[in-house]
């Protein structure tokens, strides 16, 4: 599985901080390309604001539609840096390295797009203020801490800056290594934030136990953030199809399912452009398809048994509304896309070796995920909304307009620009995780075969 | 940087000293375990009595069978979720797990236990269509003892699953033992090993079908755990639509299974003087998973909790009322307690952890609150009445055990530890070809002064 | 008397562990010198002191102070407005359990980051510690905080293990 060759510490210098300390020719063109469109987007968004939520295609009884949706697809997408980074680190699994700095930071600017659209769809954004903090105290109006419209802020909030606390904290060594690269304001930039690292025995101690402990602080946060959105949801006995007691794991493992892919999606991007073939290797891919493999088969699983009970009443509204989500155009067409791209493509394509190991078929079938996940939720909240309900007492149908397909893509654009700006001044794949790497590999004969091998530290007796 | 690393002596037992002291245990057997093997049959007959009263006192009463059903998904969640201790960290390559993997596969011989009480179960489980009336069930228009028979295939397979997983995982140490001198239990050993010499092509159909039936052994336990907790629990009460449950059933199981696999694992270690083999690591690494699972007791259990609190319908409302702030409050309480708070507070601190009597103290309590879970659930299901209602209006009262339920109780300890003592007196408790795989893939090491274990990761 | 910072500078792992054996040999407290790599080595690899820490101590305190300051927050501002919602009681506790939880744990990971830079005595921008840049590129770094008047000592000692170069500062 060892398909690297080994690299002395300051090759890996080199060689990683090849888009941090030089401009790529691309990186240029790409950022200004996204910019247009994170632009436009902002413009999108004053619109709106100007004009008021009617330029949407919101409308009774269909109140939520693209932009609650998107807000859940990219919470989903943020469970991917806790995943990678968290579980795989408490599981000492090796083939993490390359990828934990690229999935946390996937995590932060998923998690702040996320909460750009609750902002957005309030059309008066400013009064979200009014809702979360205890602010009016002449008046003793507070924030209803009963209502899930509270909860969601408090997760996403906690863990957007677990998040970044955990992103910062695992970037000091290499923040420190930037400083010892550096001149001028750029040298005085990383001093700064590097705190003055040495690299000695005290702080690799702490960098080690640090990643410990803050995984197991975030893991049970990022469990507890989807579920909270879910709540959203299922805590609604109103809506058919909402009120699910199945829907937190569910949303979880979703997450997940999705959030992982986004990172395999992302690794190779990073291979392609920064040209890492040293670091992210076929091997990597692999692993994480092998891991996929599970996480979207119990999703599936998830997904069968949520249809199973919703069936299992045999009450008429429930089989009326699941007739329409499953049977009905358009939504029978989005279902069976979503399923087909969810899961029968990309699964079924992992089982194979040759298409876990090459690159493109993985780029393309992690993408396929992304679309059917986007449609999972699209289907979850739009047509339950669109049924007559006990409080709208009128049934509709919607259509998203411009403007929310405009915010869409400004969501893309905004989490792509974002990490190529990280990436021109922070390297994208920890330095010193590497070079722990290649420092606790090593290789056991056993009779004449050589088998790879793992260092892990003992405790003296 | 691999000239860093240079070897450090081995004092772990070599294999001629593991193959001969592990195999003269099952041989020779030890005066605890002839003990504590005469204590397991005395309960499990009171257990047998307590079965043949609960079926002469008749069907006809369904809330009679509660305790006798809760006990049966005692066995569900605790033994037949203990193999999964062995098959999930061995499909991750873990080597940590290799002296405990037996252990927990042994308790597959309990299935036979799970298989027996469920016969007379089935009996007590209504028809779907009774009075030309179709009740609520995951089976929809289904024949009327669909439930039944699916629920039997279930648990029956899973028994047969358990006990095939057992079977080929203890091949080469059954050759060992038929090579270990003459007698019945040798001649049985040899039957049993089916001709394994050792070739590479048998080690590599052997590591095929441990890795096959460990997956299938999975899947089947997830099945039946959906089957089991949806026909045998949720379907007896009106309204009760909780998606989550089966899923909180068989994870609540994972947790139980594991704390039976450290519990055994312990007496086993303790009273088979198998300190070299089984050691502190076996310990804090499953108290570390015992941590993690008692976390999603809470999750899972809050998941569908917040659903029905906050949702406030007439179902939603009985529901809970049945299941947490009912008849059975103590037992939910006491289960909160022991399966989580308790867990919670012990575990989250690494001297506990990293201890092996921590774990063990905390893995007693874990089965405790197991056994009032199901208790909480499964009386309060089958005390219900009004099947066909749209949901349920009337919550009975609680239902506290009679003399044969107190006797299936303990029987059902009994017959349990009768099954699982019995099978180590054939196959080795700890896996003596897993020792002696992991001795090859793992040395110990020094790192310029420190020290460390090399762990080989084979393809 | 004047504290001096010495650093000597060691291609291999193996150089800079007997470079400490050395000083330890000549009397140097282990507690006056500090091993420096650009890689997280096992802990006590170079036969190094190895640092007592309370960083456990940090999540714990977070975590009561996050759980009291969100029972104030949620208890607090229902109890001040008490308005019924949902059907639910003012004190609603399965919905005040998520904030608290939420709370609890966004301080225990605050306060466990501060710990994190606390123990690891950050940050440490004004004291006057020999360093090499060269440390981020491989080579490993044996620095001895002493008097002025072993400075020679020192040098000598991490002269005989080897070093390529001695700094002080």
């Amino acid at each position: 599985m060892q398909q690297h060759r080994e690299l002395s510490e300051q090759q890996i210098n080199v060689q990683l901080l090849n888009g941090t300390l030089a401009t790529p020719r691309w990186w240029k063109w790409a950022v200004l390309g996204l910019l247009i469109i994170v632009l436009a987007g902002f413009s999108t968004f004053g619109f709106m604001i100007n004009k008021g939520l009617g330029v949407t295609g919101l409308n009774r009884p269909v109140f939520w539609g693209t932009l609650i949706t998107t807000f859940v697809f990219w919470v989903g997408i943020s469970h991917a840096g806790i995943m990678i980074s968290a579980i795989l680190r408490l599981t000492q699994a090796e083939w993490r390295r390359p990828v934990t700095r690229a999935a946390e930071l996937l995590t932060v600017f998923s998690l702040i797009t996320a909460l750009s659209f609750p902002v957005i769809h309030a059309g008066r954004p400013w009064r979200i203020i009014y809702w979360i903090l205890p602010y009016d105290f002449s008046r003793g109006i507070w924030p209803n801490v009963r209502s899930p419209l509270v909860w969601d802020p408090a997760a996403i909030g906690t863990y957007l800056t677990g998040s970044i606390l955990f992103l910062y904290v695992a970037l000091l060594p290499d923040l420190g290594n930037l400083r010892d690269r550096t001149v001028g304001w750029r040298n005085r930039l990383y001093s700064l934030l590097s705190l003055g690292w040495r690299g000695n025995s005290r702080q690799w101690r702490m960098q080690t136990t640090a990643g410990i402990l803050l995984s197991a602080l975030m893991l049970p946060i990022f469990v507890s953030v989807h579920s909270i959105v879910s709540w959203d949801f299922a805590v609604t006995p109103s809506v058919e199809g909402w009120h699910s007691t199945i829907f937190a794991p569910y949303f979880v493992i979703g997450a997940v399912h999705s959030g992982v892919s986004a990172v395999v999606t992302m690794m190779a991007l990073m291979r392609w452009l920064w040209k890492w073939d040293n670091f992210i290797r076929p091997e990597h891919f692999d692993a994480l398809a092998r891991l996929l493999i599970v996480v979207g088969t119990a999703w599936f699983a998830f997904t069968l048994i949520e249809l199973l009970y919703s069936f299992y009443t045999l009450e008429a509204q429930e089989l009326a509304f699941r007739d329409m989500q499953i049977f009905q155009w358009p939504w029978a067409f989005l279902f069976i896309v979503f399923l087909i791209t969810g899961f029968f493509i990309p699964v079924p394509a992992w089982l194979f070796k040759r298409v876990r190991n090459s690159i493109p078929w993985m780029f393309w079938t992690s993408i396929s995920v992304n679309i059917g996940m986007w449609l999972e939720r699209f289907l979850i909240i739009v047509p339950a909304l669109s049924r007559k309900q006990p409080f709208v007492y009128t049934w509709g149908s919607y259509h998203p307009s411009l403007t929310e397909m405009m915010m869409i893509v400004w969501s893309l654009a905004f989490v792509g620009m974002n990490m190529l700006l990280f990436a021109r001044f922070f390297p994208l794949i920890p330095l010193f995780e590497q070079k722990e790497a290649q420092a606790f590999s090593s290789r056991i004969q056993i009779g004449r075969a050589s088998v790879p091998a793992v260092l892990r530290e003992q405790e003296q007796e | 940087m691999a000239s860093n690393i240079t070897a450090a002596p081995d004092h772990r037992p070599t294999f001629q000293e593991a193959a001969g002291e592990l195999v003269s245990k099952v041989r020779a057997g030890s005066s605890a375990s002839r003990l504590w093997l005469m204590i397991a049959a005395a309960l499990a007959l009171v257990g047998l009595v307590g079965v043949i009263g609960r079926i002469i006192d008749g069907y006809s009463d369904r809330s009679a069978w509660g305790y006798y059903a809760a006990m049966v998904s005692f066995l569900l969640s605790t033994a037949a979720a203990a193999p999964m201790v062995s098959i999930a960290p061995t499909l991750a390559r873990a080597s940590w797990v290799r002296p405990v993997t037996r252990v927990s596969q042994l308790f597959a011989s309990v299935g036979v236990v799970t298989a027996l009480m469920h016969i007379p179960l089935m009996f007590a489980l209504p028809p779907l269509v009774e009075e030309g009336v179709r009740r609520r069930s995951i089976w929809f228009g289904a024949g009327a003892y669909t439930p039944h028979v699916w629920g039997t295939i279930a648990i029956f397979g899973l028994t047969f699953l358990g006990l095939a997983l057992l079977w080929a995982s203890s091949i080469p140490d059954l050759r060992a033992i038929a090579e270990s001198g003459e007698g019945r239990r040798q001649r049985w050993a040899a039957r049993l090993a089916m001709g394994f010499i050792g070739t590479d092509t048998q080690w590599k159909a052997l590591r095929m079908r441990i890795g096959v039936l460990g997956s299938f052994y999975f899947l089947f336990l997830i099945f039946t755990h959906l089957v089991f907790s949806a026909d045998f629990a949720m379907a007896l009460v009106a309204g009760w639509k909780d998606a989550i449950f089966p899923m909180y059933h068989a994870m609540t199981g994972l947790q139980s299974g594991l704390a039976s696999t450290i519990i055994a694992a312990y007496f086993i270690r303790r009273y088979g003087h198998l300190e070299r083999y089984i050691e502190l690591d076996q310990f804090w690494a499953m108290s570390k998973l015992l941590f993690a699972t008692s976390l999603l007791w809470f999750y899972f259990f809050f998941s569908a909790f917040i659903v029905f609190w906050y949702g406030r319908s007439g179902p939603d409302q009985a529901t809970n009322d049945l299941l947490v702030s009912g008849p059975f409050r103590w037992a939910f309480f006491a289960t909160f307690l022991m399966s989580f708070v308790i867990p919670l507070f012990t575990l989250m601190f690494n001297p506990v952890r990293h201890s092996i009597r921590g774990p063990v103290i905390v893995s007693f309590i874990i089965l405790g609150g197991m056994l009032l879970d199901r208790i909480r659930i499964y009386v309060a299901a089958w005390s219900t009445t009004g099947i066909n209602d749209r949901y349920l209006r009337e919550i009975p009262a609680t239902r506290w055990p009679d003399i044969f339920d107190l006797m299936v109780i303990l029987g059902t300890f009994g017959a349990a530890a009768l099954a699982f003592i019995l099978a180590t007196r054939l196959i080795p408790a700890v896996s003596l070809w897993e020792i002696q795989y992991s001795r090859l893939l793992t040395r110990p090491a020094r790192f310029i002064r420190g020290h460390a274990l090399i762990i080989g990761k084979p393809d | 008397m004047a504290i001096k910072s010495i650093l000597g500078l060691y291609e291999s792992p193996d150089a800079g562990a007997n470079a400490l054996d050395g000083l330890h040999a000549a009397g140097i407290e282990p507690h006056q010198t500090e091993v420096l790599t650009g890689t997280p080595y096992p802990e006590g690899a170079f036969g190094e002191h190895v640092p007592q820490h309370r960083l456990f101590r940090f999540p714990a305190f977070g975590a009561m102070f996050g759980f009291t300051l969100a029972l104030l927050y949620t208890a607090g501002t229902q109890l001040a407005w008490p308005l019924v919602t949902g059907g639910k009681p003012i004190l609603a506790v399965p919905a005040m359990l998520i904030i608290l939880y939420e709370f609890t744990m966004l301080n225990a990971v605050i306060f466990t980051v501060v710990g994190i830079i606390f123990e690891s005595r950050l940050p440490d921008f004004f004291s006057k510690k020999a360093y090499d840049r060269r440390i981020s590129e491989g080579l490993i770094g044996i620095a001895v905080a002493c008097d002025e008047q072993k400075v020679s000592e020192v040098e000598a000692v991490l002269k005989r293990a080897g070093a390529l170069e001695i700094k002080t500062a």
